[in-house]
């Protein structure tokens, strides 16, 4: 007998819709926080772009603007394979669900990849605060603080996409394989994909932030 | 007959999502333009209009906001609604301060001491 056709809610719950619901309905509770995290972050950005509007200006020119632009395409894209993946679970499509599923993975490492490259290309560029920064003409001093922002968020939301893909890796490789999601009950994806989701909106407001500063 | 999505993944099809994905491509592409425009201050106001919209698709349809019950859509629009306080409540320091904020100048440096009046 499949392991799923004996899955059982927890003592706690009534049945799987139940504590499915549950779950959901903590993942949401958890994006509260998150909201607030990065919209503080980000309201910290705004203030000093308010205050230094042409060193920021001046730094951000440094960003690398197509590993930002390739970064937003992929992320998108992931989201999409994602809620494909969580459909083709709802239905029963085992093997659609698997391969979406490695399609989002395999998505996220690229957005690691590409991150890792800029990271690469911005210590070139001596734009890392501290430890190699040089700064430009015209930027004066403040505009260092432009890129502490940069390497805060970016590396904050590059550790929220590694625990998104390794979750996604944990539902491949443990929890598909005992058979534990099912047509019955696929909350675990479904969560994951919300939190999935949300990491993909925070880079909708990065990327403007950093990637779209001063190019006119 | 409703042209809204289905969002039940029970019953979803891919294709409401291809196309909801591409309008969100379109619509990053569209804040790539603003940045060229040289519209200033504006620029980032537009930007995140752009982002606010598809902040809501993404938690329309990807997060399958649509059709849940009315405590998710709470949760989704408490975190924004904290925001408020925070942003409204700290602002009121910011822009009680003198010269503050300063708009974008090509000519150079724009942050200078207010001067005091005595």
């Amino acid at each position: 007998m499949p392991r799923s056709a004996v899955l059982q809610p927890e003592i706690q719950y009534a049945n799987l819709a139940q504590q499915g619901e549950t779950a959901e309905f903590g993942m949401w509770v958890f994006l509260v926080n998150e909201t607030i995290f990065f919209g503080a972050l980000i309201f910290t950005y705004f203030l000093y772009r308010l205050t230094y509007p042409h060193e920021f200006a001046v730094a951000a020119k440094d960003a690398v603007l197509w590993c930002g632009s390739l970064n937003f395409l992929l992320l998108l894209t992931s989201s999409l394979t994602m809620v494909i993946a969580i459909n083709a679970a709802a239905q029963g499509e085992r093997r659609a669900m698997i391969l979406w599923l490695v399609a989002t993975v395999a998505l996220g490492f690229s957005f690691l990849g590409v991150k890792g490259f800029e990271y690469y290309l911005d210590f070139q560029d001596k734009v890392v605060p501290v430890i190699n920064y040089v700064a430009k003409p015209g930027e004066g001093r403040t505009g260092e603080l432009f890129w502490v922002f940069y390497w805060v968020a970016t590396a904050l939301h590059a550790v929220h996409l590694s625990i998104g893909i390794g979750l996604v890796l944990y539902v491949l490789l443990w929890k598909i394989r005992r058979g534990e999601i099912t047509p019955a009950y696929y909350a675990p994806l479904e969560v994951i994909g919300i939190y999935w989701s949300f990491v993909d909106t925070v880079w909708l407001y990065l990327y403007p932030c950093i990637y779209l500063v001063g190019r006119s | 007959m409703s042209f809204a999505p289905e969002t039940d993944p029970r019953k979803a099809r891919a294709f409401p999502f291809v196309v909801a994905w591409l309008i969100l491509l379109l619509l990053g592409g569209l804040s790539f333009w603003v940045a060229l425009l040289g519209l200033g201050p504006w620029a980032p106001t537009v930007q995140f209009s752009i982002a606010a919209i598809q902040t809501a698709m993404l938690f329309i349809l990807f997060m399958r906001l649509k059709g849940s019950p009315s405590l998710k859509w709470v949760l989704a629009v408490s975190g924004f609604f904290w925001l408020l306080f925070l942003y409204g409540l700290s602002m009121t320091d910011y822009t009680n301060r003198q010269g503050w904020p300063l708009m974008y100048d090509p000519s150079g440096p724009s942050y200078q001491l207010p001067q005091r009046s005595r």
